[in-house]
């Protein structure tokens, strides 16, 4: 089709339209029972990709939503982790690097209890699953029990919790560590590049990359930078994945990736009310995350959350879309929700030809309108800051950013990620995850109760 | 999913007060559906809305038999045109319906592919010009493997209409028939969006929807997608108490997602 919203009916109203090239991404991006986050780019499983894709899913079909993050967790290792990919053994290995054959999960993850099939990687990305299983779960409840849901759901989420709780919290101030720039879903992100410059990069001889066929040069990560990814990558591998026997080379406490984690222990704690188990240690966990969060990364005098280097012990001075989403955390002070609000309005973050909120600092040394996680707006980010609006009442604000995310997923084709400035898409077209959160922000009932 | 209403029916009909918007007659073959003419007309002028009939016979276009084959397209045509003179949208028929299963002995049909193929391509272009002439359409309705050897899944009914190239034939779907051969029936209707005319609804277990397992919401926002406005045709059979079977239908389709 030459273009995904120019049939069936030019007529019909711009919500339906969006709402059927929506539904329509989510059905042609389905393989066999989890969806792929793009047909050219990401042949596979994605693990927050999947999570944020179930939330839009259940709009379409409860039944392929509760199958989404069943599929994934058909993928967690014993230890709890859930994997960043799960792969698909029909797609050829050479479709994607790292492929199954580098990550050698069945393998080197052995002891750390991953699956002998289907082959995973062996890092993990940001904790959104149990939110998405909750949001699912309220979307047709009486569906969720017949098939059990919630009881199959809730034991691999909490273990999944678990293993981030303790094999993860490597700065032992109760936050999950990340170990791996692509664990917190913003690989190219500014926030890792002194991190990254203490690493020795892997000989390009060594790794043959996937992204470029597909992906445009400019906007994907140098060779020098996918050589240290790979060396970090290595070194987890030849340590069988245990977080105990390694000092990791690359360590930090991402404000996103924590966040994600409170509002999924809230999550969780509201599946263990509904399976008539007890709540409070998931609420006591949220409520300690959420003050370890504002002690050990909120900078108030950037107005915002900044990632913490655990092998310097010092916050990053860089401005990143991540240090906005803890916006997401109800119970945050309000003094602070203030503040990222100002900063969302701010000169570092206020795109105002799109509304949607860039990857990095629009004023920053670092900002590349393009590059991945360098500038660009992602749909993912904004659906969270979105969400965090909203759960802080911030009414007027949220509806000016849900109005420029489905502008802008409608005119970039649903794509992966635009230049903040212009709107211009950029990536992959057709991806899933914004096709799904824009198939929520359309469908969602403005009163379902937050976790 | 399924039009409003455009006369008001009977107070007392059972169908109406369910939910329904019309009714999908069947089509008995020796003329029999022609024969009923006049009191079709006259329960159109009584408010009943009849868009679509599905035929109902034991032999096809697409048979073995010429003789047969021929009666069957004479059948069809006669069907075509009632279901224009009282004012529907169009007939349905299989291209065979229990004639020959490549999944039961003896497994090898009397007649090669290309010949099946000479014999779906005639009948069909002689049905779609007829169909023109009287400005309604004809569905082909693709059955499963074990009611037909010819026209299992959506494609095949694709492509042959693409070749003949008339927009008086469309796909009829049926949820039932594509449970079993599709191996992503939402992925299906997307694929093939731009020849579905019609759609019959039964559960997996070819009972009424709600009956089975089939993933409605899914099936149906696929039809959403696709901007699919016409009718929705129960074509099951009925477990439990039949009147609350025939009642569940709609109210079923519409929390489903209709």
């Amino acid at each position: 089709m030459s273009s995904l919203l120019d049939w069936p009916a030019p007529t019909a109203t711009a919500a339906l339209t969006l709402r059927r090239g929506a539904a329509r991404v989510l059905i042609d991006n389905r393989a066999g029972i989890s969806t792929v986050p793009s047909r050219t780019l990401y042949p596979h499983q994605w693990s927050w990709d999947s999570a944020f894709i179930a939330i839009g899913l259940r709009h379409l079909s409860v039944r392929r939503a509760q199958q989404e993050l069943e599929s994934l967790l058909a993928g967690q290792w014993a230890d709890g982790r859930i994997p960043h990919i799960v792969f698909n053994p029909a797609v050829p290995h050479d479709a994607y690097f790292p492929s199954p054959d580098f990550w050698q999960s069945s393998r080197a993850g052995r002891a750390a209890g991953a699956p002998t099939a289907p082959e995973t990687s062996g890092i993990v990305q940001p904790p959104v699953h149990a939110l998405a299983a909750w949001l699912v779960h309220q979307a047709d409840p009486r569906e969720s029990r017949r098939r059990g849901f919630l009881a199959r759901a809730y034991p691999r989420l909490a273990a999944w919790h678990d293993y981030l709780l303790t094999r993860r919290d490597l700065g032992g101030g109760g936050l999950a560590a990340v170990v791996h720039p692509w664990e917190p879903g913003m690989d190219n992100s500014p926030c890792w590049d002194q991190a990254l410059q203490r690493i020795e990069p892997a000989a390009p001889a060594a790794f043959q990359r996937a992204d470029l066929n597909h992906g445009h040069p400019s906007d994907r990560p140098t060779d020098l930078d996918y050589g240290r990814y790979v060396r970090l990558a290595t070194d987890y591998r030849e340590a069988d994945y245990d977080d105990r026997a390694l000092r990791h080379g690359f360590a930090m406490e991402d404000p996103c990736f924590n966040a994600l984690l409170i509002v999924s222990e809230r999550a969780l704690a509201a599946m263990a009310h509904n399976l008539g188990l007890d709540d409070t240690p998931h609420i006591r966990r949220a409520d300690e995350l959420t003050q370890q969060l504002v002690a050990r990364l909120w900078d108030d005098d950037a107005g915002l959350f900044r990632v913490l280097d655990l092998n310097t012990h010092s916050l990053v001075a860089e401005r990143s879309v991540t240090g906005l989403i803890p916006l997401v955390v109800p119970g945050l002070p309000h003094g602070i929700v203030q503040r990222l609000q100002e900063s969302l309005g701010g000169p570092h973050f206020k795109a105002a030809s799109t509304g949607l909120v860039p990857s990095y600092d629009l004023t920053g040394h670092a900002f590349d309108s393009q590059r991945y996680w360098r500038g660009p707006a992602w749909f993912n980010t904004a659906w969270l800051i979105y969400r965090g609006l909203r759960t802080h009442r911030l009414k007027t604000d949220a509806e000016r950013l849900r109005q420029g995310f489905l502008a802008e997923a409608e005119r970039s084709q649903f794509a992966e990620y635009v230049d903040p400035a212009t709107g211009a898409g950029r990536g992959a077209r057709h991806f899933s995850w914004t096709a799904a959160l824009a198939l929520d922000l359309l469908c969602a009932d403005l009163k379902e109760p937050m976790p | 999913m399924s039009r409003n209403l455009r006369k008001p029916w009977p107070p007392s009909s059972i169908a109406q007060r369910a939910g329904y918007d019309a009714i999908e007659l069947r089509g008995k073959g020796d003329l029999h559906f022609a024969a009923r003419l006049d009191e079709l007309k006259q329960a159109g002028k009584d408010g009943v809305v009849m868009p679509t009939v599905c035929v109902d016979m034991l032999h096809f276009f697409g048979a073995f038999d010429a003789d047969l084959r021929r009666d069957a397209i004479d059948q069809m045509k006669s069907q075509l045109t009632v279901i224009a003179e009282i004012g529907g949208l169009g007939a349905q028929t299989p291209a065979s319906y229990g004639m020959f299963s490549r999944r039961l002995p003896p497994f090898e049909p009397p007649r090669t592919e290309e010949e099946d193929r000479e014999v779906l391509l005639a009948g069909l272009s002689e049905l779609g010009e007829h169909a023109r002439k009287e400005g309604v359409t004809l569905f082909l309705e693709p059955l499963n493997r074990y009611e037909d050897h010819m026209v299992n899944r959506l494609e095949q009914a694709a492509e042959l209409i693409r070749q003949i190239g008339l927009d008086s034939i469309r796909i009829g779907i049926d949820s039932y028939h594509m449970n079993i051969e599709e191996s992503d029936p939402a992925a299906a209707i997307l694929a093939h969006a731009d020849v579905i005319g019609h759609a019959q609804v039964s559960d997996s277990n070819r009972f009424q929807p709600g009956a089975g397992h089939l993933d409605w919401p899914a099936w149906l926002g696929a039809l959403h997608t696709i901007g699919y406005d016409g009718y929705l045709a129960a074509e099951c059979r009925l477990t439990g108490d039949p009147i609350e079977a025939v009642r569940s239908i709609p109210a079923f389709l519409q929390r489903s997602g209709a």
